[in-house]
């Protein structure tokens, strides 16, 4: 009787003893998120209130002149609105280009499937700068794609591929697309092929039981995937400054400067919030829309 | 009929063949940069040209020789160790304490947690920078490019990863075998010993893996925290891709794709990767 209400008791987790103890061993990790996460954030916004001085450096103040001072530059609404363009862009292309590899990675019965999903993971694992090193030896002038182009006598002079916005959209696109195909191809993988091979003996099509059965169903994972993937894209640093140069400015780079450079620290922490806020604010703009649609089509299948 | 359906499964077929070709496409291009970097490192000119006038290892030779990479191989290696010792031991603690325990405030704990994941590494870097200069001031003690100040700020990568997959392998675990070891008369901590720790060791492990990746490969967190002699490999290597791109830096790059590739392949021996990303 004892054993089974300790039994009982150990199955929710009141042991007595370990009651007290058990959250306890979570103190070690929250105490070192709290001071070296939310402690430096609380310090970098209460410094993005105060005042810049090119002689005293920094003046405590509380005012709003830094963040006011960002939305009437028509520099730094340029910045955000290249940031912006480029995510939106990225998000759009690596979403059409990682759909039929998520696909067959999820339908695949190939023995061959973990070792094909690892070899997406791994150059995700590489890291950015040495992707970019990569990228930069494709695109550059003395690079691959110029020697095959001149090669091919398509051209006669080496074209300008890097240090331009397309070599930032390349380098980024393949930054984030294993991400997308991972999180796309385990949504899939959920949805079962009983449901295609239902349209399809209907009479669907391939294209109507991509448009009608699987874009909606595998919505979650779109929304999940392209989330990630934005806010990936938005705070994007190594590929924009190495593959971009020093004309092509996104957030995170502006705001690095500011620091290093400028030092103006109250409108570098100012850049800092406005960078996370703009990008909580269109995801989840984004996020709404998408998942209103979704709703809107459940509304529309499900049977009266 | 007949030569309708035929149409309709040739039509099919092409659909597949365009899918597939498709998704070749994508593969060779995420993997266009690894390869291209790992083939450069063996050209014999210097000055990066296609096509190479011959293969030479001597470029993995002037990488040691310079101190700056061999320095920050090193310094990389030590932070990267240290964070994932601290990051995994505590997170772990940490995912057993939310996956096991009900108690006030477990949700909160939970979103701090995963909290480093949200914040962009350039913000996070950004304010360790004035909070470590703020400390520096308050402390009189060192902050900024030293060992402890950087192993501090690459926890905040470890902890996440640590958290997630270790809870996502308490959840899966069969409480009926720790109960019946109890049943069978073990205490509570020959239970956690003999039975729970053994059953969490996958999720240790790859926790272990990220971490120590995450800590290795990361540039945006760790940019202000460096200085002179104290500079990690990726930063040392983004300084040196911005004047150029030559055999000597991609054969460095080539050495951090051959480690992670290394790691990533004794890491499946244990657990399978493609069940835990």
């Amino acid at each position: 009787m004892a054993r089974a209400a300790a039994l009982a008791a150990a199955r929710s987790g009141r042991r007595a003893g370990a009651f007290s103890l058990g959250p306890a061993l979570a103190v070690p990790a929250a105490l070192l998120v709290a001071a070296f996460l939310a402690a430096p954030l609380a310090v970098l916004f209460r410094y993005s209130l105060n005042r810049y001085s090119p002689r005293e450096f920094m003046i405590d103040a509380v005012t709003a002149e830094n963040y006011i001072r960002f939305f009437t530059d028509a520099y730094f609404i340029g910045v955000l609105a290249t940031t912006v363009q480029v995510a939106a862009v990225c998000t759009a292309v690596s979403l059409l280009f990682a759909f039929p590899l998520a696909y067959l990675l999820a339908r695949t019965d190939s023995r061959w499937k973990s070792a094909l999903v690892i070899a997406v993971v791994f150059p995700l694992m590489v890291g950015n700068v040495v992707r970019a090193a990569g990228w930069m030896a494709v695109l550059g002038n003395d690079g691959i794609v110029n020697h095959a182009l001149l090669g091919l006598g398509l051209v006669t002079q080496p074209v300008r591929l890097m240090y331009t916005p397309f070599a930032v959209h390349v380098g980024i696109i393949a930054v984030v697309l294993p991400y997308m195909i991972l999180t796309l191809q385990s949504v899939i993988e959920g949805i079962g092929r009983d449901v295609e091979e239902a349209a399809s003996n209907l009479g669907a099509g391939p294209i109507t039981v991509f448009r009608r059965v699987l874009l909606p169903l595998s919505l979650p994972g779109v929304i999940a995937g392209s989330t990630l993937v934005f806010i990936l894209c938005m705070n994007a640093y190594a590929t924009p400054v190495l593959l971009g140069g020093p004309q092509f400015k996104m957030m995170a780079p502006a705001l690095y400067d500011q620091f290093v450079r400028t030092t103006n620290w109250p409108f570098g922490a100012a850049l800092a919030f406005i960078l996370m806020v703009s990008t909580l604010v269109l995801t989840v703009i984004g996020t709404t829309v998408l998942s209103r649609r979704m709703h809107h089509r459940r509304l529309e299948a499900a049977p009266r | 009929m007949a030569p309708a359906g035929r149409a309709a499964r040739l039509k099919r077929r092409a659909g597949r063949w365009v899918l597939r070709a498709i998704a070749a496409l994508v593969f060779f291009f995420i993997f266009i940069p690894v390869i291209f970097v790992v083939w450069i490192s063996l050209f014999q000119q210097q000055i990066v040209s296609f096509p190479p006038e011959g293969y030479t290892l001597r470029w993995y030779e002037n990488a040691f020789a310079r101190t700056e990479f061999r320095d920050g191989f090193g310094l990389s290696l030590q932070v990267a160790f240290l964070a994932m010792l601290i990051g995994v031991t505590s997170g772990a603690a940490a995912a057993y304490a939310i996956v096991r325990f009900r108690f006030p405030g477990r949700e909160a704990l939970n979103t701090l947690l995963l909290g480093p994941l949200v914040v962009p590494g350039i913000v996070a870097g950004t304010s360790l920078y004035v909070y470590y200069i703020m400390v520096e001031n308050i402390l009189d003690m060192d902050f900024r490019a030293t060992l402890h100040g950087l192993v501090l700020g690459h926890i905040l990568l470890t902890i996440p990863w640590t958290v997630r997959l270790v809870s996502a392998s308490l959840i899966g675990l069969d409480r009926a075998v720790e109960e019946a070891a109890m049943n069978l008369g073990a205490g509570p901590w020959t239970t956690f010993r003999r039975i729970t720790l053994p059953m969490m060791r996958p999720g240790l492990v790859a926790a272990s893996l990220f971490s120590f990746i995450q800590s290795f490969e990361n540039l945006e967190l760790t940019l202000l925290l460096v200085g002179p002699g104290r500079t990690t490999l990726p930063v040392a290597m983004l300084n040196y891709l911005e004047f150029r791109i030559d055999p000597t830096i991609a054969a460095v790059a080539t050495v951090q794709i051959v480690l992670i590739g290394a790691l990533m392949l004794i890491t499946d021996r244990f657990v399978k990767l493609s069940r835990i990303v």
